[in-house]
């Protein structure tokens, strides 16, 4: 677990409105497609990680391998940078962002 | 021959030949032997005690790169901070997994799994196809097409076609330990209680 990762430093010359919108604006994880991840394994990890229901899971996995990608979860960047991590340790291309 | 992967009272059983279970040694030892974190000479001690990789960046190996991906695609310094916390936790887990799996190989055949050894196969398994998958060039879903009808092609005792017979067993295997594990969760919308 990373320990000091979203310890964001103070940057006095952020105007507050930014400071505001960037809180307000939630992350996300996304996990992309790739050719060797099989389809009942990313059903499997979405499923076992997240605790998504069977049918969110699999949708999920479908529009991974569909569109290319897709968000598999939102919050804080805290837990988006923990999500990312778990499925890097899965092997799924997993990245954070923030959601704009 | 490799009979798959099932549920008995006992646990999770597999049946491998010797030949079977000498290849999937290598390959857990060989991924286990790339992911062994390269410290440099320089580096902190007690950066690398408390798990920061200080000159982490991403691997010149593009198959190493799968196994430990850059996690942010906009921003390349988010990207390099969020590498030097986390990669030598990911190779670590990574490691464990393998040597895990590899472990259970020395047991006789058929082979019998507990639950979190099978879930250690499970992602050993995925580190081990990401790397062949990428010694052989597969990037899209178009390209093991591709490779499909290549190898066909290809004569016998070609190094490529017997890295992607090992490639089609690897997913063989994996597809039928994911679907018994798969099986072992709620499949309706209930959320397991």
């Amino acid at each position: 677990m990373p320990i000091v990762l979203s310890t964001a430093p103070a940057e006095a010359e952020r105007p507050v409105s930014d400071t505001r919108s960037e809180l307000q604006t939630p992350w996300v994880t996304i996990v992309w497609n790739d050719p060797v991840n099989l389809m009942s394994y990313v059903t499997y990890v979405f499923q076992s990680y997240f605790s998504y229901p069977r049918p969110a899971a699999e949708k999920l996995m479908h529009d991974v391998h569909t569109k290319g990608r897709a968000v598999v979860s939102t919050g804080s960047l805290e837990e988006m940078e923990r999500d990312t991590e778990a499925m890097h340790g899965f092997g799924l291309w997993a990245t954070f962002s923030q959601d704009r | 021959m490799a009979r798959r992967f099932r549920r008995s009272h006992k646990g999770i059983t597999v049946s491998l030949d010797e030949v079977e279970v000498d290849l999937l040694a290598r390959l857990f030892a060989d991924v286990a032997g790339m992911l062994a974190p390269v410290d440099s000479e320089d580096a902190d001690p007690l950066a690398a005690m408390v798990g920061i990789t200080e000159d982490a960046r991403m691997p010149d190996d593009p198959a190493l790169a799968r196994l430990l991906p850059d996690a942010n695609r906009d921003d390349p310094d988010a990207a390099a901070e969020f590498r030097r916390f986390t990669e030598r936790g990911l190779r670590d887990r990574k490691t464990e997994g393998l040597a895990t799996a590899a472990a259970t190989l020395d047991r006789g055949q058929p082979l019998t799994l507990s639950d979190d050894e099978a879930r250690a196969w499970l992602t050993a398994l995925t580190d081990v196809r990401l790397v062949v998958a990428e010694r052989l060039g597969l990037r899209t879903d178009d390209d093991t097409e591709a490779l499909h009808l290549e190898l066909a092609d290809l004569p016998d005792g070609d190094p490529r076609a017997w890295l992607g017979a090992v490639y089609d067993f690897l997913t063989w295997l994996q597809e039928s330990l994911a679907e018994v594990l798969l099986a072992g969760l709620p499949d309706s919308d209930a959320t397991g209680a």
